[in-house]
């Protein structure tokens, strides 16, 4: 395949030699303290964020609380299929088998390599009814949730249902985005995709009419687990 | 929509849009909203201004070292098992993207937004190959049924009324009519989740590119971004040569003003961020992840006196600050990029002399440059622009020889009395009937009048005027200066 990439670069060391480039300088100044708070402040911050665009939190000071919440989330959605992460990715004891007494089951998110096979997998996967997902991180300032990929913590499962639920520790808080990276540095090498979610999924391109759940998930719920 | 200079002159087409009245309400509300939505948006930001000087230094910093991030970006995409491309041109680009579509059998490609796609125009490029091109940005999509361009880079199917959106839907997917966008919406989502879910390929832009790790950054509120780069077999992403931030934490400052200036959210629905191939047993998203940097003249661009333009992070602030912009809208400037960093950068990239009208569409009110989240001078740039047009003999005959004259009547005083008493006659001769107001004036400056009034000399000249009234206040003053 063409490649351009010593054509270019060449180029561009040349242009360097005349760039005209205002504000440019050799190294970037040290940047001093991010945002700071203690777990409550977070909390509440996170919150105040993400219920006016339409997200719906809970704090749950057990796990029992966690489950009871996450049994009415769920009923409201239509159906009994879920994606989920693993059930150590979730830091709800019990969930899977009080998931599992309910009657709710769980598809397999494993993508086959073969092209037919995968678009079979897909079209299965888009029955589930809702999500249910731990989260890395949750940064305060704007509400956002940290989903970090892995084996057991599958992309789709807060990409395809109408419904994502998910469970974050109020441990796992920080201030903005910027003190998420400093004390992950190492976040986006083990992981191919990073998200950060803020809400809902939304548009206003009809006519600037504000509308939920376009290609994402229309119901987002967060669960802020307090003991953790 | 390329940048390609279109068949009709910029002139037909700023007049076909102000002849256009759902646009120009169109236009009005989304800029009217979105400057209100930036400001508020900004204020929630501590330190707003800091945070902008910051940006700024880190775009001007990437770029004054393009060539070292860049092969540190690519080492990086490499390592995570990622594939890296470049571009030199459009046809290089559309050539590469065609290439790996043809080693992975590719029938079917969803994209996500990208200016990248339109800048090389690589939807032809497919279809010329058989292959199905569907956007699934709920705009995009509305806009590549109607088969038209988008008129406003948040919004691209502004200038359409929920009506005309109806029918559409209802003509092209064979959905009943209504005119809800709540059921619009309902109906596209489940349209284009077929086609998410039967695509092979998924195509993206790029908002950011992290060169410590090899990220991508991918900004958008849909969701059809995530679902373009998780669920077709091959992602690829498009992005310029420019795009690059040095470090995660340089991303997040730049994050902090992007969505802020663009649609007035602290921050978008989704911030992706996608580094090489699926990995250590992940079990979904693409098998193969391709990154294609396209260069297209802006290495050359560096080079020069408008090399600040790169600085551009797409956000559109400029575009709802732009009273010229608020008139015309996006299709008027011809070009994919629109607005006042269109009217630098399109000439940048494709040529002054081709493009020598749009420096021109602005009033240099300076507007962008308040707006801009990393302070581009566009106005600066303009003028540049407008000089290098000059220079390229790009200015008509009559106003070349109009402004040898005026320079000759302008230095010599008698001379310039006599044209100022004859113009005054004339004008007030022609005017005589316009109440003082000239509806037309006599070619080639009948150009001026063309959307507006041309008022007729006053009688006294201004320095008769002057000379009058300094007399009157002088006497005027010594009254008064006994009072005290």
């Amino acid at each position: 395949m063409r490649d351009d990439r010593a054509a270019v670069l060449g180029q561009i060391r040349i242009a360097l030699q005349t760039a005209h480039l205002p504000a440019a300088r050799a190294t970037l100044p040290l940047r001093v303290g991010t945002g700071q708070g203690d777990t409550v402040s977070l909390t509440e911050r996170f919150r105040a964020e993400v219920e006016p665009l339409g997200g719906m939190t809970y704090v749950a000071r057990s796990d029992e609380q966690a489950i009871e919440i996450a049994l009415k989330v769920l009923a409201s959605a239509q159906g009994k299929e879920l994606l989920a992460w693993a059930d150590d990715e979730i830091p709800v004891r019990g969930l899977g088998a009080a998931l599992a007494a309910h009657a709710y089951t769980r598809l397999d998110l494993a993508m086959p390599e073969d092209a037919d096979a995968r678009r079979n997998k897909l079209l299965e996967l888009e029955r589930a009814a809702a999500g249910v997902t731990g989260a890395q991180a949750g940064l305060a300032d704007t509400g956002s949730l940290a989903l970090v990929s892995a084996a057991t913590r599958p992309r789709l499962a807060s990409l395809l249902p109408a419904t994502h639920l998910a469970f974050l520790k109020t441990s796992m808080l920080f201030p903005d985005m910027a003190s998420f990276f400093r004390a992950h540095p190492d976040v986006t090498r083990d992981a191919s995709n990073v998200v950060f979610v803020t809400g809902p999924s939304r548009t206003a391109d009809i006519e600037l009419t504000l509308q939920r759940g376009v290609h994402g998930p229309k119901f987002l719920h967060v669960v802020l687990c307090d003991w953790l | 929509m390329s940048l390609h200079s279109p068949n009709v002159t910029f002139h037909e087409r700023v007049e076909g849009a102000l002849r256009d009245e759902i646009l120009h309400t169109a236009l009005d509300r989304a800029t009217g909203r979105f400057q209100n939505l930036r400001v508020t948006a900004l204020a929630s930001l501590p330190d707003a201004e800091r945070v902008r000087d910051r940006a700024r230094l880190i775009r001007a910093h990437t770029l004054a070292h393009l060539d070292t991030y860049l092969e540190q970006f690519a080492a990086k995409v490499e390592q995570a098992g990622g594939q890296v491309h470049f571009a030199r041109d459009a046809n290089a680009l559309n050539e590469i993207v065609l290439e790996i579509a043809r080693q992975h059998k590719v029938q079917s490609v969803v994209k996500g937004k990208s200016m990248i796609s339109e800048e090389t125009e690589l939807n032809h490029a497919l279809q010329a190959e058989n292959l199905r091109v569907v956007e699934t940005d709920l705009g995009e999509y509305i806009i590549q049924l109607a088969g038209e361009t988008p008129s406003h880079i948040i919004v691209p199917a502004v200038h359409k009324t929920k009506e005309q959106i109806g029918a559409l839907l209802h003509e092209k997917i064979s959905i009943p009519y209504t005119a809800d966008p709540a059921q619009m919406t309902a109906a596209a989502r489940a349209t284009l989740r077929r086609e998410f879910l039967n695509a092979d390929m998924g195509i993206s832009g790029v908002n950011f590119g992290v060169a410590e790790t090899g990220t991508i950054c991918l900004v958008e509120n849909e969701g059809n971004g995530r679902l373009t780069t998780t669920a077709p077999r091959v992602h690829v992403a498009l992005m310029g040569i420019e795009r690059i931030v040095p470090t995660l934490d340089d991303l997040s400052v730049m994050l902090q003003v992007l969505a802020r200036s663009a649609t007035g959210q602290k921050i978008t629905v989704y911030t992706n961020l996608l580094t090489g191939a699926r990995r250590n047993g992940e079990g979904d998203g693409p098998n193969e992840l391709h990154i294609v940097l396209l260069d297209n003249g802006r290495s050359r661009v560096l080079g020069t006196e408008v090399a600040e333009i790169l600085y551009c992070i797409r956000c559109g602030a400029c575009l709802n600050a732009c009273p010229v912009y608020r008139e015309i809208g996006g299709h008027a400037y011809g070009s994919v990029y629109p607005g006042p960093v269109g009217a630098v950068l399109t000439p940048a990239l494709g040529g002054v002399a081709q493009w020598s009208d749009l420096p021109q569409a602005s009033s240099l009110c300076g507007a962008c440059r308040e707006v801009c989240p990393v302070r581009i001078d566009i106005p600066r740039m303009l003028l540049v622009e407008r000089d290098e047009a000059v220079r390229a003999g790009k200015m008509a005959w009559w106003l070349r020889l109009g402004l040898r004259v005026y320079s000759v009547t302008a230095t010599h005083p008698a001379l310039f009395r006599l044209a100022t008493t004859t113009a005054g006659w004339g004008t007030r001769a022609l005017g005589a009937f316009g109440k003082g107001w000239l509806k037309r004036l006599p070619p080639p400056l009948n150009g001026w009048t063309q959307s507006r009034d041309f008022p007729a000399f006053a009688k006294k000249s201004f320095r008769a005027q002057y000379r009058e009234s300094r007399h009157a206040e002088l006497i005027h003053l010594d009254d008064n200066a006994f009072r005290e």
